[in-house]
């Protein structure tokens, strides 16, 4: 069995239990903590995944995690994917420096939303979504979608605060 | 057909779906367990119906984002809402930038803070304190990967504790969740 502060995603990636204070810290806001690893668990591995394997959910997610360039919580999500039957086929679309035209459309289509929405929200307009239609996806895919990535991006936001108060 | 808005503005707003929002007359049990617990209000918007798509999701995030937003202590509310505010400029979505801004002069009584962030925006030359949460806000949305002693100290400097800040980081977080839906899920319009 793993101690309770390894569960935690946010807990183990950076290596918070070597810092009691943050950990003490996070504890006065143990609803949040706990809420924010059930979203992380709804997010990525869900009872129902749908169109969304739970391979594609973790490759997708270390692609976000590395636009960021946020290196421990990209780290945690590749060896997430790792342990898939699957992982080995998509351990590329993890690297946003490698190209694309290797994989399906639907697939180009999903990277592309992912790279705008993670780094360029503000760009994201209906056409967007049209796309992503176009290239075989329904509605509830689509709020699939968005919801992988939003969730992903609180997660580096969370992860990128925490570690300036680990650091300083 | 209403109006689609595409500048920032204060007014109350609509927001329009691209995708469909669930019936809920033909909603699943597990549809309708994530949709009871959104705050009771006497109708469920088009956003957390387009949301309940993905109900698992769903039953999280509501409770997620009201304890960020509403839990005891810490940060001032008013704080939370600027941390809201700086996100949604950042990312422009119009939407969230009207709600909150809304939230913040109805409890701070303060509508010149919003007006210089309008006027001004990710620019917005503000007193100390709602200068240091927005310019906080705004390099966390915009550089997560470059968030570090400079914007720490400058948090310390207008006296915020550890608890703050953290509640402050959650703030600003959960609305890069909140605008990555509703920015990228429909649009606003102005209300007919």
């Amino acid at each position: 069995m793993t101690s309770p502060s390894t569960n935690d995603v946010i807990d183990t990636v950076l290596g918070l239990d070597r810092f009691p204070d943050l950990l003490a810290l996070r504890e006065q806001r143990a609803k949040l903590r706990h809420l924010s690893q059930t979203s992380y668990q709804a997010a990525l591995r869900p009872a129902d995944p749908r169109n969304f394997s739970y391979a594609l959910r973790a490759a997708l997610a270390a692609r976000m995690a590395a636009l960021w360039k946020s290196q421990e919580l990209s780290a945690h999500l590749r060896a997430l994917l790792e342990r898939e039957e699957e992982g080995p086929a998509l351990a590329s679309l993890t690297d946003p420096g490698k190209g694309t035209e290797a994989v399906d459309p639907r697939l180009q289509a999903i990277l592309a939303h992912v790279d705008l929405v993670t780094l360029s929200p503000k760009e994201a307009t209906r056409a967007h979504i049209e796309k992503l239609l176009a290239a075989g996806l329904d509605d509830r895919d689509i709020v699939t979608l968005a919801g992988l990535i939003a969730f992903v991006n609180y997660q580096v936001l969370v992860v990128a605060g925490l570690k300036m108060l680990r650091d300083n | 057909m209403s109006q689609a808005v595409h500048e920032f503005t204060v007014e109350a707003l609509d927001w329009k779906p691209y995708v469909k929002p669930v019936d809920v007359e033909t909603a699943t049990p597990d549809q309708l367990d994530a949709l009871k617990i959104t705050p009771s209000n006497k109708k469920i918007s088009d956003y957390v119906l387009v949301l309940a798509n993905e109900p698992e999701t769903l039953k999280e995030r509501t409770p997620l984002f009201n304890d960020i937003m509403y839990s005891e202590g810490g940060l001032s509310r008013g704080g939370r809402e600027i941390g809201a505010l700086a996100a949604s400029f950042v990312n422009r979505c119009i939407y969230c930038a009207s709600v909150h801004a809304a939230r913040y002069i109805q409890l701070e009584k303060r509508p010149e803070v919003v007006d210089e962030i309008y006027g001004s925006g990710l620019n917005a030359n503000l007193p100390e304190f709602e200068q240091a949460l927005f310019n906080f806000g705004v390099d966390l949305t915009a550089h997560p990967d470059n968030v570090g002693a400079y914007q720490f100290y400058h948090l310390r400097e207008i006296g915020l504790d550890d608890l703050q800040i953290l509640d402050l980081i959650h703030a600003v977080a959960i609305f890069g969740w909140a605008n990555r839906l509703m920015h990228t899920l429909g649009e606003p319009h102005r209300l007919d």
